[in-house]
């Protein structure tokens, strides 16, 4: 936090091209000044947190040390699901969802920005699709998926198990976002790039495997793992489809205890999960920009 | 709906409507209460709002404890309930104000926006370490709905129960009652919502679900509209509901609020004049029909 304000003081002009390491800490007064206004701004509402008449009360329906734990470990004698092993559905539907969505999305990129004629009707039907699935929100295509697939009857498409309805419902909404980072990624790479592949006399194909798709990719890590920060917490909606995850556990805790730290948990194993995530892609960025930095 | 059973071993299998006298011994405190007479000076200085009875319930309030989703029309069982102690403790009909206060929000930390809020919460003793519930205002049971078609219509043995893919809404007595007494072998479902939990039945991924008894009846007589086929037909049906486990609603309070003495008063009152049975009969009466089966 101090550490964006310090960064508005620096002195050097234009602050933002220097180096990080000089716009974050100007000396020792620097170090000093931004720990003590730390220290003020968390302290300050750790006590607010702690002293306000009704605290006591938040802190028990919310913190309980050992509602969390209970939450986490889930009791099945007394009905109660397991937070902890919710995360687990979390996980591997966050993981093969991602998979489909690279896939797919590049794939829609790819036809929506083909020239041939013959593939004019896919390249319609992308543009149309990726218009339809960024319009509609996640939560009602997981009920049109979840809900009326099944009643269809047609083949083994009406008999998936309900997690794989909730992927079905996460690839069909983020391919749709994805494709357009792709989209965006490949046109941010030059034009020239095209015209000198092109005249060294590679193929249209291995002109966009070697030359452009390598570049754009570079481009699209960040924005892409955006989207994939999203999908970890979009998992969650796969309990309006009744399955069990971290957050319904967190929920079946709370109705049946009056008690909502086992929601509590939840946020934190999903901070624990797309808190590295985060990091990991600030650090690209980061280090993005220095090799561009360095090399203009 | 939203409820849990009463974690009471032991307690004696008794039909819904002929435990008047029984059930509440497990939380009543006859001696400790207020005579209703000295309550009408009370209730007037511990009321949230003075001179009202503000009294909460879910939005959609459901039948048949609520009748066209109209908690101020004295119609349905809870509706009428409400009235009948408001009257009790001499609160006339036009000073009793219904707020609208989700499940979630009415054990929420913080003040409570009403006096009470009635809304099929079962009594637990955990829940009882949160809010203030009043004794009980009436004793519930379990029941099976599923669809006219479904094998677990014909096939119920306790041994044959724990096969099917039950669903249920989250927090629910019902949920809990599957996990401890049908136990069944594939995990059960837990939606949001009711209307979720029938959605999932209309589309077959699951085969049946566990609620309270006047629920059930409702959801698979023909006034229902919710488990119906494409020529919106009702195509639900109450297989059975299970013994007694000493489940019971009560009206929840902000815990420590002085006014659930006074209502302990009115419901033995209610209980002991006959009013309690015979609003039972008025607006749950299609309920005392339903064969028992066991888990």
């Amino acid at each position: 936090m101090s550490n964006d304000t310090d960064e508005s003081l620096s002195e050097e002009t234009p602050s933002f091209l220097a180096p990080r390491r000089k716009q974050l800490l100007i000396g020792r007064r620097g170090v000093v000044v931004s720990t003590l206004s730390t220290v003020v701004i968390v302290g300050g509402l750790l006590t607010v947190f702690y002293l306000a008449r009704g605290g006591r009360e938040v802190r028990h329906f919310y913190f309980d040390p050992h509602d969390m734990w209970q939450a986490f470990v889930g009791d099945h004698d007394k009905g109660l699901s397991s937070v902890g092993r919710g995360l687990l559905t979390n996980i591997w539907v966050f993981l093969v969802s991602e998979v489909f969505i690279l896939i797919f999305g590049l794939t829609i990129a790819w036809t929506r920005m083909s020239r041939s004629p013959v593939l004019m009707p896919f390249r319609i039907l992308a543009t149309v699709y990726s218009d339809i699935f960024r319009g509609i929100p996640v939560l009602l295509v997981f009920l049109l998926v979840g809900y009326g697939l099944p009643p269809l009857q047609i083949g083994f498409i009406s008999n998936l198990s309900v997690a794989t309805y909730g992927c079905i419902a996460l690839t069909l909404t983020y391919s749709a976002y994805v494709a357009e980072v792709f989209r965006a990624g490949i046109y941010s790479v030059p034009h020239g790039q095209l015209l000198a592949a092109r005249s060294l006399g590679l193929t249209n194909a291995t002109t966009m495997r070697r030359v452009i798709l390598p570049q754009a990719v570079r481009t699209v890590i960040p924005p892409l793992l955006n989207d994939f920060i999203s999908l970890q917490k979009d998992t969650a909606l796969l309990s309006i489809l009744g399955v069990v995850e971290a957050v319904n556990a967190g929920t079946i805790y709370q109705d049946t205890q009056f008690n909502s730290s086992g929601l509590m948990v939840a946020s934190l194993l999903f901070l624990a999960m797309t808190i590295p995530l985060t990091r990991f892609t600030d650090g690209l960025i980061t280090r993005d920009r220095k090799r561009r930095l360095a090399s203009s | 709906m939203r409820n849990l059973r009463l974690s009471l071993a032991g307690l004696i299998t008794l039909s819904t409507l002929a435990t008047v006298s029984l059930s509440t011994g497990a939380s009543a405190n006859a001696a400790a209460l207020p005579a209703l007479s000295s309550c009408k000076t009370l209730i007037g200085s511990e009321e949230f709002t003075k001179g009202k009875l503000t009294v909460g319930t879910d939005d959609p309030a459901y039948t048949p404890w609520f009748v066209n989703n109209t908690p101020s029309n004295g119609n349905g069982y809870e509706s009428a309930m409400t009235y009948a102690i408001a009257k009790l403790l001499g609160v006339k009909k036009s000073n009793v104000v219904w707020i609208h206060e989700p499940f979630d929000a009415s054990f929420a930390p913080g003040n409570k926006k009403f006096d009470f809020d009635i809304n099929e919460i079962s009594y637990t003793a955990a829940r009882a370490q949160v809010v203030t519930f009043s004794n009980s205002y009436y004793d519930v049971q379990q029941s099976i709905v599923a669809l006219k078609t479904g094998k677990i219509v014909k096939n119920h043995t306790p041994a044959e129960l724990k096969t099917y893919q039950y669903g249920d809404q989250v927090g629910t007595t019902g949920l809990t009652y599957i996990n401890q007494n049908i136990k069944p072998t594939k995990s059960v479902r837990v939606y949001p919502s009711l209307d979720n939990a029938v959605s999932a039945l209309n589309a077959g991924q699951i085969d049946a679900i566990v609620v309270d008894t006047p629920d059930g009846q409702f959801m698979a007589s023909n006034g229902s509209h919710e488990i119906t086929n494409a020529q919106k037909k009702n195509i639900g049906v109450q297989i059975g509901q299970f013994p007694s486990v000493g489940e019971h609603y009560g009206l929840l309070f902000q815990k420590g609020n002085k006014l659930v003495g006074c209502v302990n008063s009115a419901l033995a009152t209610l209980r002991t004049n006959g009013t309690m049975a015979a609003l039972q009969k008025k607006w749950l009466s299609i309920y005392t029909s339903v064969p028992v089966i066991k888990p």
